[in-house]
C-alpha cells in the first residue's frame, strides 16, 4: 500500500435492481489528479458516489487512509444540485459557515466574484459548476470528487472548470474527476481510471497506461483499451467532446439511484446537464 | 458556539430563509386567516367572547392545522435528497441529527408563524369586538377570558408542531415529490380521522367508557381535543373536568413530535444501508 493514500476501494460492488452496475472494482487513490473515464453507463458516476460515502456499496469496502481534517472529502455531483432563491454568494455562504471558510475567497478562486450576487438559477452552466467546484474545495479537503467538472461546458469553460480541479490537487489532496473530454485528461491528469460495463478495464498512472498500450494520447488509450475488453468506445467523446454526461446513477440520495442502464436511455451525449 | 449548534444554526438559517423566500407560505396564512374568520363570521362565537369563539374553531382547526402543518413539512427534507444536496452537505461536518434539528426548528417556527399568527389576529380581533352578551356570560360563570384564548392558541402550536414533525418523516420515507404528497395526504387523513375510527371501534368492540380520557389521547387530535377541552371550554362549565388526562395528552402530543423526528433522523441515518442491504438479498435471490 502506497505511503501517501488518500483513499482505496477494495473489492467494490453495487447493484440497482439486482443489476450490477460496478462489479470487483479496486483502486488506490493518491494526490494528483485522477481521471475516471468510461462509456455511459459504466459506472463512473456510482463509484465516485461509493467514494464520497453517498452510495453504500452491496460488497467491498472504502477505506480513507488520508482523508483527514474536519471536512475531508469534498464532493461535486453530476447535475449541480444548490437551491434556487439563494445567490451565488449565499450559497457558498452557507456551506463556508460549516467549516469555517471564506466564501469570497472560494467565490474569487474559481473567478466568480462578479457573479456572487446573482441567483444560482440565474447562473449559466459553467457558472453553476464552478460554483460547485468552489463548494467542493471548501474546508481544504484531502479529497476532491468531481463528477463531469466540464460536462456540457464551452471550450473556454471547460478548460477553467479542470484548471481550478487541477490547481488542487497539490502534495496531500486527490482530486477524482469523472470525464468524457480526453483532451483536459490529457493536460491535466496524474492517473487514469478507465471503467468498461462497471469493472476497471485499465487503471495507474497516466503516462504507463500509454507507454504499455503504445498509445499517443487519452483517446487512442482509450479506445485500445476499449477495443481489448470488447466495450463500444464510441461513448467517449473524442478529444475536445466535452460533452456526453455520464450516464451513471443520479445525484439524489442513494435510495433514489436508478441504475446505469435506466439512465443510459434516457442521455443524449452532450446533453448532460439536466 | 460549540459545533453541533453552529451546524444546527446553520441548517436552521439556510432553511429559514427559504421558507421565507417561498411567497406560497404567505398565501398560506392569508388563506388560514381567512378561513378562520369566515369560521367565526359564520358561527357567531366571536361576537361574544374567547371560549365561544374556540368553540367554534374548534372542530376546523383539527383539520386545518394539521393540513397547513402537512403542507410546510412534506418536502422538508426531500428537497435536498431529490436534488442531491443532502449527499453534499453530509460530506461537511453536519450529523444527521443536526440537519434534522435545522431543518425541523426552521420549519417549527414557518409554523408558529403562518398559523400563530392568523390565529393571534383572529383572537385580537375578539378581544376588540366581542360584545358581553348577558346569556352566554351566565352560562360560562364569566370566565371567559384572553388567557383562555392564549391555552388555546398553545395546543394549536403544539398540534401543529406534531404535524410539522410527522409530515417531515413522511417527506424522508418519501422518493418523490408526487409520493411525498401522498404519503402527506395519508398521514393527514389518519391522524384526523384515524384515531376516533379506533376509538369508536373499540367502543363499539365492548370496551369501556371509562377508558376515553386516556385512549382518546393517543391520537394527536384526540389530545388536542381533551387539552382544549379540559383547560379551555371546560373551564367555563365543568370544573371537574375529567376529558382526558393533561400529562398523557401533552405527552401524546410530544410524543408524536418526537416519534417523526426520530423516523425522519432514522431514514436519513440508515437509509443507504438500508437500500444496499436490499440489493444484497435481491441480488442473491438473483443469482
Amino acid at each position: 500500500m502506497p505511503d501517501d493514500l488518500v483513499a482505496s476501494l477494495s473489492e467494490v460492488a453495487r447493484t440497482y435492481g439486482g443489476v450490477r452496475v460496478l462489479d470487483d472494482v479496486s483502486i488506490d487513490f493518491e494526490p494528483g489528479v485522477t481521471a475516471v473515464v468510461g462509456p455511459n453507463g459504466s459506472g463512473k458516476s456510482t463509484l465516485q458516489r461509493i467514494l464520497v460515502g453517498a452510495t453504500e456499496p452491496t460488497a467491498g469496502e472504502v477505506r480513507y487512509p488520508g482523508a483527514t481534517g474536519p471536512k475531508p472529502i469534498g464532493y461535486l455531483p453530476q447535475r449541480v444540485p444548490f437551491r434556487d432563491g439563494f445567490t451565488a454568494r449565499e450559497t457558498l455562504a452557507f456551506y463556508a459557515r460549516l467549516v469555517d471558510d471564506d466564501p469570497d475567497a472560494a467565490l474569487e478562486r474559481v473567478g466568480l466574484v462578479d457573479a456572487g450576487g446573482r441567483r444560482v438559477e440565474a447562473l449559466s452552466g459553467g457558472m453553476r459548476r464552478l460554483l460547485g467546484i468552489a463548494q467542493a474545495v471548501l474546508g481544504d479537503p484531502s479529497l476532491v470528487v468531481l463528477d463531469e467538472p466540464a460536462s456540457g461546458l464551452d471550450p473556454g469553460m471547460r478548460e477553467r472548470a479542470f484548471r481550478a480541479a487541477a490547481r488542487r490537487a497539490d502534495g496531500d489532496t486527490a482530486v477524482v474527476v469523472s470525464s468524457h473530454a480526453l483532451d483536459l485528461v490529457d493536460a491535466h491528469a496524474d492517473r487514469v481510471v478507465i471503467l468498461g460495463q462497471g469493472r476497471v478495464a485499465a487503471a495507474g498512472p497516466l503516462d504507463r497506461l500509454l507507454e504499455e498500450h503504445d498509445a499517443a494520447d487519452a483517446s487512442e488509450l482509450y479506445r485500445a483499451v476499449m477495443e481489448s475488453t470488447g466495450a463500444r468506445a464510441s461513448d467517449e467523446g473524442d478529444a475536445g467532446d466535452g460533452g456526453g454526461g455520464d450516464g451513471d446513477a443520479t445525484e439524489g440520495d442513494g435510495e433514489r439511484e436508478e441504475s446505469d442502464d435506466a439512465e443510459r436511455d434516457v442521455h443524449v451525449t452532450g446533453v448532460s446537464d439536466r | 458556539m460549540s459545533g453541533r449548534l453552529s451546524a444546527v444554526a446553520t441548517v436552521f438559517r439556510r432553511e429559514l430563509a427559504t421558507v421565507i423566500r417561498t411567497p406560497g407560505y404567505g398565501v398560506l396564512a392569508v388563506g388560514l386567516f381567512v378561513a378562520l374568520g369566515g369560521l367565526l363570521a359564520a358561527g357567531g362565537g366571536g361576537a361574544t367572547g374567547f371560549v365561544p369563539a374556540v368553540v367554534d374553531l374548534l372542530l376546523p382547526t383539527e383539520a386545518l392545522v394539521p393540513l397547513v402543518a402537512v403542507v410546510l413539512g412534506y418536502r422538508a427534507l426531500l428537497t435536498d435528497a431529490a436534488s442531491g444536496e443532502l449527499a453534499v452537505i453530509r460530506t461537511y461536518p453536519v450529523r444527521v441529527g443536526e440537519y434534522v434539528a435545522g431543518v425541523l426548528l426552521a420549519r417549527t417556527v414557518a409554523l408558529v408563524a403562518v398559523v400563530g399568527v392568523p390565529y393571534a389576529v383572529i383572537g385580537g380581533v375578539v378581544w376588540l369586538t366581542a360584545a358581553p352578551d348577558t346569556g352566554i356570560f351566565a352560562t360560562h360563570s364569566g370566565v371567559d377570558s384572553p388567557l383562555l384564548y392564549l391555552r388555546f392558541l398553545a395546543f394549536v402550536l403544539l398540534l401543529g408542531a406534531a404535524y410539522v414533525s410527522l409530515a417531515a418523516a413522511v417527506s424522508a420515507l418519501a422518493a418523490s415529490r408526487r409520493s411525498a404528497i401522498a404519503l402527506g395526504v395519508l398521514a393527514l387523513v389518519g391522524g384526523v380521522l384515524g384515531g376516533d375510527l379506533v376509538l369508536l371501534r373499540s367502543l363499539a368492540a365492548g370496551a369501556s367508557p371509562t377508558t376515553v380520557p386516556a385512549s382518546i389521547a393517543l391520537a394527536p387530535n384526540g389530545a388536542f381535543r381533551g387539552l382544549v377541552f379540559e383547560h379551555v371550554i371546560g373551564v367555563a362549565f365543568a370544573p371537574e373536568g375529567g376529558f382526558v388526562a393533561t400529562g398523557l395528552a401533552v405527552g401524546s402530543l410530544v410524543g408524536w413530535t418526537l416519534l417523526g423526528v426520530a423516523v425522519a433522523g432514522a431514514t436519513l441515518a440508515f437509509g443507504r444501508r438500508v437500500d444496499a442491504a436490499i440489493e444484497r438479498v435481491r441480488r442473491g435471490i438473483g443469482d
